[in-house]
């Protein structure tokens, strides 16, 4: 009978729309934060086109193009540079051959280099090397691959390879430094989309440089800097003011990856901005509610209904157009989910349920805190209204 | 219930010299007053004062000794719920629900009568035929008997009737009064009736004069 007294001023037709503006605003948060949660992977993975935030730096070509320790500090205090890892190569000449099944075996002539572990985009556990294992791991350009695979075997008649069969692929190398020349089997444990070279484990190339030629210097002719942004003007002034060449390619990616992220961003900002306004807009609502029912809130304290028993009747109509409200944006979120899940698997992004699971947690949080913001409006609106002397009656005397 | 008033004066309007105001003098309980007015001198005003919708004046109010002024909120819900009963003179009765409704209201915050009781006040005071009949639709006499069986439907120590009778016929104002007596007796209560003049047949142990 209270709640008939006190909704007599609701209207549906305006709920209706409070909670479709609020679904809306609530279901762009939601659907945000999901795509935010799944492309994670993409910002974060080290070998992706987006996540590439490293940049490989190089003097011009001439003789003396090495970096001096100096360089390296100077590049290590920059506020833009997170580290850096100095390319070392082999002081050793290497001779590479393979020998396929019935066919003619190919040696080539190339060289090793090695660069710290956590500037290669590869995990895997056989990434390793020490003195007395048999076999040398190596990672080699997926180009490499490429152009073996498309060039030499079609022209030549060699099978086709992939990164599986690749593995099995014995070489034999044939290191010939200044005081020795030694032999080692290797093969080839990934293909690496970011780095340009043919790497082996740090501790190999230690090793045998210091084995094979004792009295060489080990030179950095590249540096790979871990960087904030690739793309940002500071660093690119600062290496241009050092006359440091890098691949435009690299800076190109991280644009892309900058500009992705600040529209995620921008919608998220709308996003935010229509719930900030329905949440206003319901706010506003349930004041006018209160303010029309003036009349009948303070005759129905003044028969002994407590200040919450009327509130109650206010929150219920709160907290049905936000749970409504809810329901349906975190619906949208699910449905969007299963829409999204072609596109972004082209990105290789697995699916998986964490993004749902991560909103619904969202939406349970963003649920109790508005309806405790609505519950304690809703209050002290009433409070206020209740206050002594504001009754209707005071004023007959 | 009793209720002691101390040097009381309203801070929005300067009375002239009464009984009442800037004096000091108790409502004992068990016992029934009459405070007699002209209209406009403060009765609704005393009324509004010692029912808490009112706390602009000087001088102290207390209920068995305590300053009304004390009472927490909730405190005066439990109060309104279960020591004083009011008739209103503006009545304040819901016009969109029925008369039944409207006690009924009262009734189940309180659960203090069955609904058989409720009809059988009803019939006493001749108005049990216009249960199901919106309040709006009813005579001011009509909505002044609903207002008193509303009124009785919760326990109390202190019953304070603002002009209740005033549009009542002779008839039915002396099935109110037997009405009103009997609840009174029943709680024990203290009986408060403002009126322009009228003393209505009731054996008052003082008429205040306001």
């Amino acid at each position: 009978m209270i709640g008939q007294l006190l909704k007599k001023q609701v209207h549906k037709s305006q709920l209706l729309f409070f909670t479709l503006s609020s679904s809306l605003g609530l279901g762009i948060l939601l659907i945000v934060v999901q795509l935010f949660i799944d492309t994670q992977s993409l910002f974060n993975s080290k070998n992706d086109l987006l996540g590439n935030q490293n940049l490989i730096i190089y003097k011009d070509l001439g003789r003396d193009n090495a970096f001096t320790s100096d360089e390296i500090t100077a590049l290590n205090a920059q506020p833009f540079i997170n580290k850096t890892g100095g390319f070392t190569h082999g002081t050793y000449r290497v001779l590479a051959s393979v020998t396929f099944p019935n066919h003619a075996g190919i040696s080539t002539e190339m060289f090793l280099e090695a660069v710290s572990d956590e500037f290669i985009d590869i995990t895997n556990k056989d990434w390793k090397w020490q003195p007395g294992d048999k076999e040398v791991p190596i990672i080699i350009p997926k180009n490499y691959i490429n152009l073996y695979n498309f060039g030499y075997a079609t022209s030549s008649g060699l099978p086709q390879v992939n990164e599986n069969i690749i593995r099995q692929v014995p070489i034999d190398l044939t290191l010939s430094g200044t005081h020795k020349t030694e032999n080692y089997r290797a093969y080839i444990l990934d293909a690496s989309e970011k780095i340009n070279s043919i790497l082996v484990p740090e501790s190999f190339l230690n090793y045998t440089n210091k084995k094979l030629s004792p009295l060489k210097d080990n030179k950095v002719s590249r540096i790979i800097l871990d960087v904030i942004n690739p793309s940002d003007p500071k660093l690119l002034e600062f290496l241009a003011s050092k006359k440091y060449n890098y691949l435009s390619n690299d800076v190109q990616n991280s644009k892309l990856s900058y500009v992705l992220k600040l529209i995620l961003s921008i919608v998220l900002g709308i996003g935010l901005l229509i719930t900030i306004l329905s949440i206003y807009l319901v706010i506003t609502n349930i004041n006018l509610l209160i303010l029309k029912n003036k009349q009948t809130i303070t005759q129905l304290h003044f028969l002994g209904y407590s200040k919450g028993q009327i509130a109650k009747v206010y929150h219920a109509i709160a907290f049905k157009v936000l749970a409504v409200s809810i329901i349906v944006a975190l619906s949208l979120n699910i449905i969007c989910k299963f829409i999204f899940m072609p596109y972004l698997s082209v990105l290789q992004i697995e699916s998986n349920l964490t993004s749902i699971i991560y909103t619904v947690i969202l939406s349970v949080l963003i649920f109790i805190s508005l309806a405790m913001y609505y519950r304690n409006h809703t209050n002290s609106k009433i409070k206020q209204m209740l206050r002594p002397n504001t009754s209707l009656l005071s004023s007959e005397n | 219930m009793q209720v002691t008033i101390q040097s009381i004066i309203p801070d929005y309007f300067t009375p002239a010299s009464s009984e009442v105001w800037s004096k000091n003098f108790e409502f004992q309980p068990n016992s029934k007053y009459l405070v007699k007015a002209v209209s406009g001198s403060g009765k609704s005003s005393l009324f509004n004062f010692i029912y808490g919708l009112n706390n602009r004046f000087s001088g102290s109010i207390l209920f068995n000794d305590t300053s009304i002024t004390s009472f927490s909120e909730s405190e005066w819900t439990t109060i309104r719920t279960q020591k004083i009963a009011i008739v209103f003179q503006g009545l304040k009765l819901f016009p969109e629900l029925t008369a039944l409704e409207n006690i009924q209201l009262k009734n189940i915050l309180t659960n203090h009568k069955t609904e058989a009781e409720i009809l059988d006040m009803m019939s006493q005071l001749d108005v049990n035929q216009l249960a199901n009949k919106k309040a709006e639709t009813l005579s001011y006499g009509q909505q002044q008997r609903i207002a008193i069986i509303r009124a009785l439907c919760q326990p109390f120590k202190l019953l304070l009737l603002d002009e209740p009778f005033s549009h009542i016929d002779e008839a039915q104002i002396t099935n109110a009064i037997a009405l009103i007596n009997k609840e009174v007796t029943t709680n024990q209560a203290t009986l408060i009736i403002a009126s322009l003049g009228d003393t209505y047949n009731i054996d008052y142990t003082k008429t205040i004069l306001l």
